[in-house]
């Protein structure tokens, strides 16, 4: 059937209420890979968080109750006709500023960090999550219009696209969440072509900077995350408490793990914020090596479904949008793994889709609607052809 | 939009794009590759190490601290109890502001300073982190409500269950049955290896008497637990459990009943009482008083009450009058007569005439008989072992400790546990002097001169010895010579404890078993001998105990004794010019046994009754002797001691009212 038509079709009044029923069934555009790999890491992070939280009914509700209306969101958004969400970005993006503004403003603190608004008639909600698929949006909107690859001060203005959000969650004491927004800027400039010389030189820029960083700027518990990541035994109480309990619960995990809710380490509450930042110790203690490479794999899998669909966009801001929210993605879960097994040092960033949270999911979903309507879009526009 | 007017080549673009993405896909693979070599790395090449540190995290092996066996007297009756009790403690880790707690609690609870101050010391010691630190012991119904109610504004604040050792009888028990408390590093050090393991869960240990004497009966076997505790270190589950097995619960031959009366017979008096059964060597009483309360020692005395018990220098609540030497005067003076007859250097015919004082052959120098300076002067007049026992002439035992030597009497007396601890199960009761030529120059640097034991032969100078002892030396006189040591220990659940035979020790065999009878009745008459129409020929004792009770149905026989506490100058005529403090006052002594004499029955309880600066022997020491022996063998046995037939008087029954002018001079003897 020509989708081109559906708005038609749907509105013949003539048509029998089943047949109408299913044309309209058919008219949603809705990618089921996609949507059965997110099913099927939300279900993960379900008997995780179940086992996690050992067994706390009310918390797993609320996010059973996040999943689905992530879910709602993701198929809302990917109803979005392309278009519109190209000329959205930048206004989405000056919202976005709005609200990271407001939340310096009467922004309330949680968990050390400034990020949460509690505007009334919502339920409270963290700006700063959503701007991480807001910046690759902007960006390939202002890229998209221009010829690629990008010139030095089209990377600039790019650049400053998403250093002042990346910037405002910095003073929110988010540092996480800013790396990641500054990221996605860097991810979308990749893509769109910037130089790679101009990459090199900018790692080497950071990579000088860095000690400048962790001498002048770097608080006192950033330095002892950096400190315990290299060594986590100077300070097995303290600061390499958290690294030292988590690799315990992985490696105790063995092969097979320990089984669904007997993870000594998550169920004693040896593992630190196993709810929310080590969640994935709590799988590879409970599920063992063949659990973390199956979250591993459904991962992958999304991650190269996400490309195949930047892959086949019709339009460079669409090329952008895509492989940005899948980049953004990566990185979020390359990060939490790598910290939570002491690759990395502790870098606060949730596992996607299986942490704890609610802005960050429902973020997440809205990411995914995007490759969605995305992929929708794509297809429209070769329907024709093929 | 500035780039409106550029070429754009969208087909060059794309295939920037798509390279650009075949990029990132390669390196999203190579780093997801290292995620899997390190899981792999943490979960097989690993996984023992942290499998092993993950148990090592959750399982603790925990000690279960066995019940401790319970201590009951010869009737059955509880000296030592197991009472559950719940302890204030706290998890300092748990605690948001402990200073605030503290403050918050004492509105609560009676939280004296000693309490905090203990408290306070046992935070800065070293601890395992998260176990519970004591605050207050034994709450009260009241405070274990008012903790309960407020429980939840307390963080970290909990009540633990204990079972806590008490003590009845509080001080009437004090030394005997001793104490438990908390122990010490010094008692842990003494332990070896599987003592120490036995030891894990205990946190107190006997300290004195049969607590201490019988830790290895009484403390039982320890218990284990495997727990799995979370990372707060509360215990989640027990996994594994060795129950642990209860100590012994033990009986003693003391009778609580008994052990009051001999209390209460001392009335205000510093002394001691031992009382043994005879036929047994059980120990039925043995008292120091004052005494204490041993409860305080079981939860940590404070430092103010322990102070308060230490720096009480004159009556010394916590020294053990009952198993500590005292010089013990004319009591000794059947033993010596004992000696003399079985060495052949006294015999029943035997007298002296004695002028009141001695002299040693050659010497100018006087031992005067204290028992009879009296305001007319002169001595006891002719006199045998007999009257020499019963009016406790000191003359004649002057002379007769002067013929047999130091030598003799010591080996003599040794053989009735003077300067030694015939005891099976007091190890702790001291050993007192019995002097002798090694002994001096041992301890003196000095050569044992003759002076030295004419004042030995009084039970006075050199020689010391303790209540226990007294009592000993007694109960062997009423056994005859038969040798039952001295025990405290009756049965373990139910089960005799000492085996005789495992204990021979050798009988005092003399050359003749009558002179134990004729020593026996001169004792009897110390007690029993009436005023006669010869001038103050009656016991030392009677006034004070036959007298005093017409209606006696039994005998006693009975030595009384009165040391000196300061040396008096053999010039000085009467010890009352130096009586400057009452602490200078004589000891008052008194050895005895009864029924004595019975044609049916045998001696059923020996005791020593040491009264400190009590000054006579006979009238205070004397009756305390009697209110025992009456409580035991009347009130307690319940024996029918009234004798059918009177048998044939052992002395002469011909009273006399005394002439005013006796009573006088009777009015100013000491003894």
């Amino acid at each position: 059937m020509n989708s081109r038509d559906y708005a038609q079709v749907s509105a013949a009044p003539q048509a029998r209420p089943a047949a109408r029923g299913l044309r309209l069934l058919a008219s949603v555009k809705i990618d089921f890979s996609l949507l059965v790999l997110v099913l099927l890491l939300c279900c993960f992070g379900l008997a995780a968080l179940y086992s996690a939280s050992d067994g706390n009914g009310d918390l797993i509700r609320r996010q059973a109750l996040i999943v689905g209306l992530g879910v709602l969101a993701m198929l809302a958004v990917a109803q979005f006709d392309m278009r519109l969400i190209r000329r959205a970005a930048i206004y989405v993006y000056l919202g976005g500023l709005g609200l990271l503004g407001l939340v310096l403003v009467i922004g309330v603190e949680a968990n050390g960090a400034r990020s949460w608004l509690d505007l009334p008639g919502l339920p409270s909600f963290q700006p700063s999550e959503l701007m991480k698929f807001v910046v690759p949006g902007v960006l390939a909107w202002y890229l998209a219009d221009r010829p690629l690859p990008p010139r030095l001060w089209q990377v600039i203005v790019a650049g400053l696209l998403a250093a002042v959000p990346a910037a405002l969650i910095v003073m929110q004491n988010d540092m996480g969440t800013a790396m990641l927004v500054a990221m996605a800027g860097i991810f979308v400039l990749l893509l769109a072509g910037m130089s790679l010389k101009l990459v090199a030189f900018g790692g080497l820029l950071a990579l000088l900077a860095s000690p400048l960083w962790y001498v002048f700027v770097a608080l006192e518990h950033q330095k002892n995350r950096i400190l315990s990541f290299i060594n986590p035994y100077t300070d097995p109480a303290g600061a390499g408490y958290n690294i030292i309990q988590s690799q315990i619960a992985i490696g105790s995990g063995g092969v097979y793990g320990k089984g669904f809710g007997e993870g000594d380490q998550s169920r004693l509450d040896f593992i630190p914020e196993s709810n929310t930042d080590f969640i994935f110790a709590v799988i590879a203690e409970e599920f063992g090596l063949v659990g973390a490479l199956a979250l591993i794999t459904l991962y992958v899998l999304l991650l190269a479904r996400g490309l195949q669909v930047a892959i086949n966009a019709r339009n460079m801001f669409a090329r952008l949008l895509a492989g940005g929210i899948v980049l953004v993605v990566f990185f979020n879960v390359f990060v939490n793994v790598a910290m939570v097994i002491g690759l990395l040092p502790v870098i606060g960033l949730p596992l996607p889709l299986i942490s704890r949270g609610g802005t960050a999911i429902i973020a997440f979903f809205v990411g995914f609607g995007l490759l969605m309507s995305i992929d929708a879009h794509s297809r429209k526009s070769q329907m024709p052809r093929g | 939009m500035t780039g409106r007017w550029q070429f754009r080549d969208h087909e060059a673009e794309r295939r920037l794009f798509n390279r650009r993405v075949m990029l990132a896909s390669s390196i999203i693979f190579l780093l997801l590759a290292t995620l899997v070599a390190k899981l792999v790395n943490l979960q097989v090449v690993q996984y023992e190490y942290f499998s092993a540190r993950s148990d090592g995290n959750r399982l603790h092996v925990q000690y279960v601290p066995p019940n401790r066996g319970l201590i009951y007297d010869r009737s059955g009756t509880l000296l030592a109890d197991n009472l559950p009790v719940y302890n204030l403690t706290i998890v300092p880790e748990e605690v948001i502001d402990l200073d605030a707690t503290l403050e918050y609690l004492s509105g609560l609870v009676d939280l004296s300073a000693g309490d905090i101050e203990t408290f306070e010391e046992q935070l800065r010691r070293s601890r395992v982190p998260y176990s519970s630190v004591p605050l207050r012991y034994v709450l009260t119904e009241e405070e274990k409500y008012r903790v309960a109610v407020n429980n939840h504004r307390m963080p970290g604040v909990s009540m633990e269950p204990q079972l806590m050792r008490h003590y009845p009888f509080d001080s009437l028990t004090a030394h005997s049955v001793g104490y438990v408390s908390h122990i010490n590093q010094q008692e842990l050090d003494a332990l070896d290896e599987t003592e120490f393991e036995n030891y894990g869960g205990t946190t107190h240990i006997g300290k004195t008497g049969v607590e201490r004497t019988y830790e290895h009966l009484l403390h039982g076997q320890v218990g284990y637990e495997t727990v799995e505790k979370n990372n707060r270190g509360r215990v989640m589950r027990v996994l594994e459990s060795t129950e642990a097995l209860a100590g012994n619960d033990i009986s003693l031959h003391l009778d609580h009943r008994l052990q009051m009366v001999a209390e209460e017979a001392l009335g205000d008096y510093r002394g001691a009482v031992v009382a043994i059964e005879p036929e047994t060597g059980g120990i039925l009483a043995m008292v120091s008083k004052p005494g204490f309360d041993p409860n305080l020692f079981v939860t940590g005395i404070s430092r103010k009450d322990y102070g308060a018990l230490v720096t009480d220098e004159v009556n010394t609540p916590l020294f053990d009058r009952s198993t500590n030497p005292y010089p013990p005067g004319s009591t000794i003076k059947p033993f010596l007569g004992l000696a003399g007859l079985h060495l052949g250097l006294v015999d029943y015919d035997y007298t002296i005439d004695d002028p009141g004082y001695f002299r040693l052959p050659g010497v100018s120098y006087r031992w005067n008989d204290y028992t009879m300076r009296t305001v007319i002067g002169g001595g006891h007049g002719v006199t045998d072992l007999r009257k020499a026992i019963y009016q406790s002439c000191d003359t004649f035992f002057y002379d007769l400790g002067n013929r047999l030597g130091i030598d003799a009497i010591y080996d003599f007396m040794s053989l009735f546990g003077f300067g030694g601890n015939l005891a099976l199960d007091i190890d702790y009761a001291r050993s007192g002097v019995l002097p002798s030529r090694d002994w001096k120059m041992e301890t003196r640097g000095e050569p044992w001169y003759p002076g030295d034991t004419i004042n030995s032969s009084i039970g006075q100078g050199y020689m010391w010895a303790t209540p226990l002892q007294l009592a000993t030396a007694a109960s062997l006189i009423a056994n005859e010579g038969r040798m039952v040591r001295p025990r405290i220990l009756q049965s373990v659940n139910g089960e005799p404890y000492f085996l005789e035979e495992e204990f021979p020790t050798a009988d005092v065999v003399l050359e003749d078993p009558d002179y134990w009878r004729y020593i026996g009745d001169a004792m009897t008459m110390v007690v029993h001998r009436p005023y006669s129409n010869v001038f103050r020929d009656y016991g030392t004792a009677f006034e004070a105990i036959a007298r005093a009770d017409p209606d006696m149905t039994y005998k006693i026989a009975g030595k009384t004794g009165t040391a000196q506490v300061v040396g008096i100058s053999q010039n000085i005529r009467s010890s009352a010019e130096i009586r400057v403090s009452e602490l200078n006052r004589d000891h008052a002594l008194f050895i005895a046994f009864a029924p004595a004499g019975h044609p049916q029955i045998e001696p059923r309880i020996a005791l020593a009754v040491f009264v400190e600066n009590g000054e006579h022997g006979s009238t205070v020491a004397g009756p305390v002797a009697k209110k025992i022996t009456d409580a035991w063998l009347l009130d307690i046995l319940q024996l029918d001691l009234t004798v059918e037939a009177e048998p044939e008087t052992v002395f002469p029954q011909e009273p006399a009212p005394p002439t005013p002018s006796e009573i006088a001079a009777v009015a100013a003897v000491n003894e």
